[in-house]
């Protein structure tokens, strides 16, 4: 039995345990308490509507590829050149169209294996990217030692480097490593992300507050155990924003793969494509322009979905609690 | 074999500021040492290089007899409670106190028995389960301390745990923090910057100020015989009075020249502080805390001084529970002195007459706040004795330049003249130069 039978004095009781869906609504009504009301801008009659319709205005018109891609994916090679780009027309042939994505028409090359080459660089190339990222960014941050600022400042001054002026150096240097025509000859270019580096730094300078690193210093905690199970966890919205971006930017990168791969069963999906409405100008008789139009729509589906799946990890609140404010 | 051993413990950063100017402290086994001062003494940095935090420059620290130097922090066996709390914000109640024993692979059984005892101690079992997000103020602060005690270390250190708490909770939560201190016993080094706090808490306690011990002592010994300006204008609320004085006459006449007024000497004080000898016919900087400052009952004869001044009092500390502030137990003794009263002779009292500009009620006693013609000496302003008296020190004697803590019912009034009567033994006397207690 403990020498201390007194019971705490009673003080302000803690917040009630609450279900996710209050916790949002109870953030919400912060998040209202925060800001201003709009009508109290003092701004000039109808300049909010003004503003409104500007931005309404260019979000159409950076909206506006994706609908046509919707729309004339449904529509034959005819009626692609003869119908109003912007509606349908008979006939509808969508599911015709996705299922001419599994052949190889005209011995250009199949889609659905450039669609998994494609998947698989995303995920070593962008997955890998993060990782390193996050790593950099974290040792950034978080670690004093000689050179942390210099190096950091190369990392960035890499981006001003255009990918044009380093093409025929790449291509040279990668032929001797033999890295031409090997799936690691994407990958590995794919690895190096300056943006993502500077992110992570910015955010766990924000996220992972130094006394929480030396708590679990002096906890015991060695500096990878620190790493996975302290500060990880804080910087899951930063890691999840470089994630998405890396992925994107891999999944689209059209240049690299052009460079690196000759063979097409390599290619990426932009490339596969690319090389598709080169050839549909060219020869007349494989269909294959409603065939660029239906790839390019079936392409964007994934990173959609992989937004729509990421989004909630950027909800912030994650340090409520654990620094005294 | 003291449990922790500082010497001479250096602190330079590599801009060149030295924030700990070789620091000579020990701490006992299952002491309660407080480190306080104001901000930037360098408080905190050295309790950060206890902690394993922060490289040592020069000295060397001991924990119980090994130097630990370049121990890395986990190889201490010292635990940490710090300012912000630290909590780990995605780990329940239960894993945040778990962790440093998961690291340092402590079986799951004896892990919860020490989870539970401690949550036993500190008031958290019913809270186990949640997140920080999910606690107040006061339970994410006994988490903190919860995460400490699991580990059962042989030193806990401390950086201002209660400093974000609000008023009342945080004097609730210094009888917790020695409450939790004495049923663990582990040594205890604890940062402060409010000197309540030190007081009311320390076994014993130091002063730093810009990297520099002032004074390590019991509370006691630092109310009561400060060893320099800064620790007597630091220790105590309100401050200490100070005013550039002078010492005149030889022998039995002595006396202290404040301004215009003579306060005689009596030869106990003269026996108490050999040193004042040497300051015969010079200048001197006199001391005299507002608690020391008695009223006499009306306009009595002078035999009576003093009598009903004060009540019981609250000594420095406020309404905290804990240790009594040493000043309660001396108001009681002035006040029962000075009752008992004989009619003069034997009491060392000496009369000061000075202007009431102020008078602030505080319900259970009244600060009033005087003047006298003496300038004052104020050591937070960083004006050192032997400073010219410029116009507008003169200006500012306009205003007042002392306070005195009488009791609530005492009659006084601004704008009348009042006539302190002032304890001689209680005086505090200080090289104008260095600052230094004369003893």
């Amino acid at each position: 039995m403990s020498t201390s039978a007194l019971a705490p004095p009673p003080e302000t009781p803690s917040p009630p345990a609450t279900s996710r869906r209050e916790r949002r609504r109870r953030k919400r009504l912060e998040e209202q308490a925060s800001t201003i009301p709009i009508e109290l801008y003092g701004l000039r009659r109808g300049t909010v509507t003004a503003a409104t319709v500007c931005c309404v205005l260019f979000a159409l018109f950076t909206l506006v590829p994706i609908y046509w891609i919707v729309v004339n994916s449904t529509k034959t090679q005819a009626n692609l050149f003869e119908t109003f780009g912007f509606w349908f027309a008979r006939p509808f042939v969508f599911f015709h169209n996705l299922s001419l994505l599994t052949q190889n028409v005209g011995g250009y090359g199949t889609y659905l294996q450039w669609l998994g080459n494609t998947a698989l660089y995303a995920v070593l190339g962008g997955g890998g990217a993060t990782a390193l990222a996050a790593f950099a960014g974290y040792g950034f941050a978080r670690f004093r030692f000689r050179g942390s600022r210099a190096l950091f400042y190369l990392v960035i001054a890499a981006l001003l480097v255009p990918i044009t002026a380093i093409t025929i150096p790449l291509y040279l240097t990668y032929a001797k490593a033999h890295l031409i025509n090997s799936i690691w000859g994407m990958i590995l270019p794919s690895l190096v992300s300056p943006v993502g580096v500077y992110l992570m730094r910015t955010y766990v300078e924000v996220s992972v507050p130094r006394e929480l690193i030396d708590a679990a210093r002096i906890d015991g905690a060695g500096e990878a155990r620190i790493f996975f199970r302290v500060a990880l966890p804080l910087m899951v919205p930063g890691v999840m924003t470089v994630l998405l971006l890396s992925v994107v930017l891999v999944w689209n990168n059209y240049f690299l793969p052009l460079v690196i791969f000759s063979k097409n069963n390599l290619y990426p999906l932009t490339v596969g494509i690319g090389l598709w409405a080169q050839r549909a100008q060219g020869s007349g008789n494989a269909q294959l322009f409603p065939m660029v139009v239906i790839g390019g729509l079936v392409t964007i589906v994934p990173l959609i979905i992989l937004f729509l799946v990421l989004q909630r990890y950027w909800r912030g609140g994650l340090l409520l609690g654990s620094i005294a404010n | 074999m003291a449990a922790v051993s500082m010497e001479k413990l250096t602190k330079v950063y590599a801009n060149g500021v030295r924030a700990l100017d070789a620091l000579d402290l020990e701490v006992g086994d299952g002491e309660f040492v407080v480190l306080v001062g104001p901000s930037g003494c360098g408080k905190t940095t050295a309790l950060r290089m206890v902690a394993g935090l922060e490289t040592i420059t020069a000295g060397t620290l001991r924990f119980g007899g090994r130097v630990v130097n370049d121990v890395s922090p986990r190889h201490r066996d010292v635990a940490m409670v710090f300012q912000n709390y630290a909590l780990y914000p995605h780990l329940s109640v239960r894993q945040n106190m778990g962790f440093a024993l998961e690291n340092k692979k402590v079986g799951r059984a004896e892990a919860e028995r020490r989870i539970r005892s401690a949550a036993g101690i500190l008031g958290l079992t019913g809270l186990l389960g949640r997140k920080p997000t999910q606690l107040s103020g006061g339970q994410r602060q006994r988490v903190a301390m919860g995460r400490a005690i699991v580990r059962e270390p042989s030193v806990f250190c401390m950086d201002e745990p209660l400093s974000n708490l609000d008023a009342k909770l945080r004097v609730q939560m210094r009888g917790e923090v020695l409450r939790v201190h004495r049923s663990i016993g582990a040594a205890t080094l604890y940062v402060t910057h409010d000197q309540t706090e030190a007081m009311t808490m320390g076994d014993r306690v130091a002063v730093l100020r810009a990297g520099r011990l002032q004074q390590y002592g019991t509370p006691r010994e630092l109310y009561g015989t400060p060893a320099n300006l800064f620790v007597a204008s630091f220790i105590g609320s309100p401050a200490m009075n100070l005013y550039e004085a002078a010492l005149e006459g030889s022998g039995e006449g002595t006396a202290v020249v404040l301004g215009s007024q003579r306060l005689t000497l009596p030869a106990a004080v003269l026996a108490g502080r050999p040193g004042l000898a040497g300051y015969r016919d010079r200048k001197v900087i006199a001391g005299i805390r507002p608690e020391d400052l008695a009223m006499p009952d009306g306009t009595a004869a002078v035999a009576e001084a003093g009598r009903g001044a004060r009540p019981g009092g609250t000594g420095p500390g406020g309404t905290g529970p804990g240790r009594t502030g040493p000043g309660e137990s001396r108001a009681g003794t002035t006040g029962a002195r000075n009752a008992a009263g004989a009619a003069g002779g034997a009491e060392p009292v000496a009369y000061l007459r000075a202007v009431v500009r102020l008078i602030e009620p505080l319900g259970s006693e009244q600060l009033v706040h005087f003047a006298i013609d003496a300038p004052q000496v104020r050591e937070d302003a960083g004006l050192r004795a032997g400073d010219q008296v410029a116009e507008g020190e003169i200006m500012a004697a306009q205003a007042a330049n002392g306070v005195a803590r009488l009791g609530a019912h005492t009659p006084v009034r601004p704008g009348e003249t009042a006539t302190f009567a002032v304890d001689a033994t209680r005086l505090h006397f200080f090289d104008p130069d260095a600052g230094t207690a004369i003893t």
